[in-house]
């Protein structure tokens, strides 16, 4: 006869296990919490663009600024020279998906992420009824190219250098470096 | 269950040989269907466009547009003149067929891959046009992407250049009526919003070009703001007689089919402003974001047997698109052909679509690009309306029964053999690049004897072929 005592110490001790099972099957099902995202504040966010010719990319929120970014797979004009004129950030970067009527502020300057080069330039668009500024980036690995929007006050030379930090992360290369080889 | 691990490993094994065993190899023999390798130049390895073959007086003469070299052999040696030189165009005798005789080879820009040579080629007498030199032969070509130039190949063997329009920052495939010397070149004027747009010129006087007009979708012209719409491939114009000209946007995403009244067009006021732009536009027909317009090839007032009793609709206008596959290893949707039946101009129709059954060869494991690029532009008769024929990377040609062009039907194909020569074609896996060697027929053109002209982008020249069996019956050759 096994005593109540025995039982009931059986009981708890099997309550646990299922509980740290069921734990452990919990953090596996939700990813871990990104190292670099914990430390840079920046949070994941949808992909909220329709379906279009590419495949979607990821987004990012910080305080009031956004990032959206994604790889083109053989979209870049001129895979010798890369991204070099304003009229490549106009048409292949992702800010038509933010507004179709985009305006640009000024001339684009050339961008560095990582080891990779392009332009970048910042445009006026509407975006929720409301007048909003934006940074198109373009830039290239031979013919793949690589587009990124940031949406927020990046007239400040402060914001837009984060949003490019945060660009040159593992958060963001990990996920780009695996796209970019179709996996 | 042990049994049933064995048998899953003997049929994976098995896949994974049949896949293995569609790769080709120097030695191999070429694969084909109907088609037959009659003749075959090396085209000095160059990694090879646009063909145009053009009859002078009793001779027929390939000429033959070059991509830029490679990273391994940026300036292949022309054994003619001992010199290494950059890629530019190939001047071939096919007047035999059988034993092309190759004349001259015309440097171009220097730069690798599409960042040098001198891609495309396009010939008219100088007996066509309305104020050519009668003695002359006249040769338009690209120069890389910073000009046009136009030769006289009266002497294939010894060219001469007469013209260049320069100060560009891209070209294409651009279209000459030879009849009336309207050019529509595919240029990238330095303040468009588009690497490629549509420079309009007179040439009837090859020798002193006059510019009509810039034209392109409204959105792209200097000034604009907003949406940039998908950069132009290429133009086929029907010349005075069909009073249209077919622009074809994109290669394999976004593509834009505008159907043009060329007369509006030419007449029309030439300020690119986004109503100019508009105005000579009668159709455009938006494809899905996921293929583009390379070649838009007109067949027009096609008689369709299946619509012979009905009192209206009997022929169709047609046009067939084709779009341009550019990722190595099928690393995008498919490119393919398309047909759209455009009798009313105002709402162009897609009506069918065909596609070289991946699995027929193992195509997106065999290296290098699948899908099509481009088809034969000739419209002599002897395939005009009946047989297209599509350059497919490493699919070859293949020939397609276009008679009903609601129902496209292969009736046969050529892969050609690779050779020493031929170039690799790599993806990325895991950081490092993993090659394969593979045909690449980039291009395909047609003669009024019913000879096929296909050449390669990796650099294993050009095969000249004939059509057998069933191909043969439905063009009416004997």
């Amino acid at each position: 006869m096994i005593a109540r005592r025995t039982i009931v110490q059986g009981s708890l001790a099997g309550s646990i296990v299922a509980v740290l099972a069921g734990l452990a099957a919990f953090a596996n099902w939700y990813p871990k919490p990104d190292p670099d995202e914990q430390a840079t504040g920046w949070r994941r966010i949808g992909w909220p663009f329709p379906r279009d010719a590419f495949p979607a990319g990821r987004g990012w929120r910080r305080d009031g600024t956004e990032v959206y970014v994604r790889p083109k797979l053989g979209f870049c004009g001129n895979c010798d020279t890369g991204v070099v004129d304003d009229a490549e950030v106009d048409g292949k970067s992702d800010i038509d998906l933010l507004d179709t009527n985009f305006v640009p502020v000024a001339p684009g300057k050339r961008i560095q992420i990582t080891d990779l080069g392009g332009r970048t330039r910042l445009y006026r668009i509407k975006k929720d009824g409301r007048e909003r500024l934006a940074q198109a980036i373009a830039v290239s690995y031979r013919c793949d190219l690589i587009v990124a929007v940031v949406i927020g006050p990046v007239d400040d030379e402060a914001v837009a250098k984060a949003a490019r930090r945060f660009l040159e992360t593992n958060t963001v290369q990990v996920w780009l470096n695996a796209q970019l080889e179709g996996k | 269950m042990k049994h049933q691990a064995l048998w899953i490993g003997f049929i994976l094994a098995g896949i994974a040989g049949m896949a293995h065993a569609q790769q080709q190899k120097v030695g191999a023999p070429p694969e084909s269907s109907n088609m037959k390798l009659v003749g075959w130049s090396d085209l000095q390895a160059r990694s090879a466009y646009q063909p145009t073959i053009h009859k002078q007086g009793d001779r027929f003469v390939a000429y033959i547009g070059h991509h830029g070299g490679t990273d391994d052999v940026p300036m292949p040696v022309n054994p003619l003149t001992g010199k290494p030189e950059p890629n530019g165009t190939s001047i071939v005798d096919v007047t035999d067929p059988a034993h092309p005789k190759y004349l001259r080879h015309i440097p171009g820009v220097p730069g690798t891959y599409e960042a040098g040579g001198a891609q495309m080629v396009r010939v008219c007498d100088g007996t066509a046009l309305p104020k050519g030199d009668k003695s002359a032969v006249y040769m338009l070509r690209t120069f890389g992407g910073e000009a046009h130039e136009i030769w006289n190949v009266a002497d294939p063997a010894n060219p001469t250049l007469l013209t260049r329009l320069g100060g560009l920052k891209d070209t294409h495939k651009s279209w000459w009526e030879c009849d009336t010397g309207i050019a529509y070149l595919v240029s990238g004027a330095p303040d468009w919003r588009t690497r490629r747009m549509t420079q309009i010129y007179d040439l009837s006087d090859p020798a002193h070009p006059v510019k009509i007009r810039d034209f392109g979708l409204p959105g792209q012209e200097p000034g604009a703001t907003g949406q940039v719409p998908t950069e132009l491939h290429g133009p086929i114009s029907t010349g005075p007689q069909g009073n249209r000209v077919y622009f074809g946007y994109g290669t394999n995403k976004g593509g834009v089919i505008q159907i043009v009244d060329r007369e509006k067009l030419l007449k029309g006021p030439a300020s690119p402003t986004p109503d100019n732009l508009r105005a000579p536009e009668v159709g455009r027909l938006l494809m899905s974001a996921w293929n583009g317009a390379h070649t838009t090839f007109p067949m027009l007032k096609m008689p369709i047997a299946e619509f012979a009793n009905d009192k209206e609709g009997k022929t169709r206008d047609i046009v067939m698109i084709v779009d341009e596959a550019i990722l190595n290893e099928c690393n995008e949707a498919r490119q393919m052909i398309w047909f759209a039946d455009v009798s009313i101009e105002a709402r162009p129709t897609m009506i069918s679509s065909w596609t070289v059954p991946e699995a027929s060869g193992h195509f997106c494991e065999r290296g290098g690009r699948f899908g099509s690029h481009s088809s034969n532009e000739s419209m002599a008769p002897v395939f005009y309306k009946k047989i297209a024929l599509i350059a497919w990377f490493n699919a070859g040609v293949r020939a397609i029964d276009v008679r009903d062009p609601f129902h496209p039907k292969e009736i046969g194909y050529f892969i050609p053999a690779i050779t020493d020569k031929t170039d690799k074609r790599c993806v990325k896996i895991d950081g490092k690049d993993r090659c394969k060697v593979a045909i690449q027929t980039n291009n395909v053109e047609t003669d009024e004897r019913g000879y096929v002209y296909i050449v390669d982008r990796a650099n294993t020249g050009m095969h000249i072929l004939e059509l057998g069996g069933e191909a043969r019956q439905v063009a009416g050759l004997k």
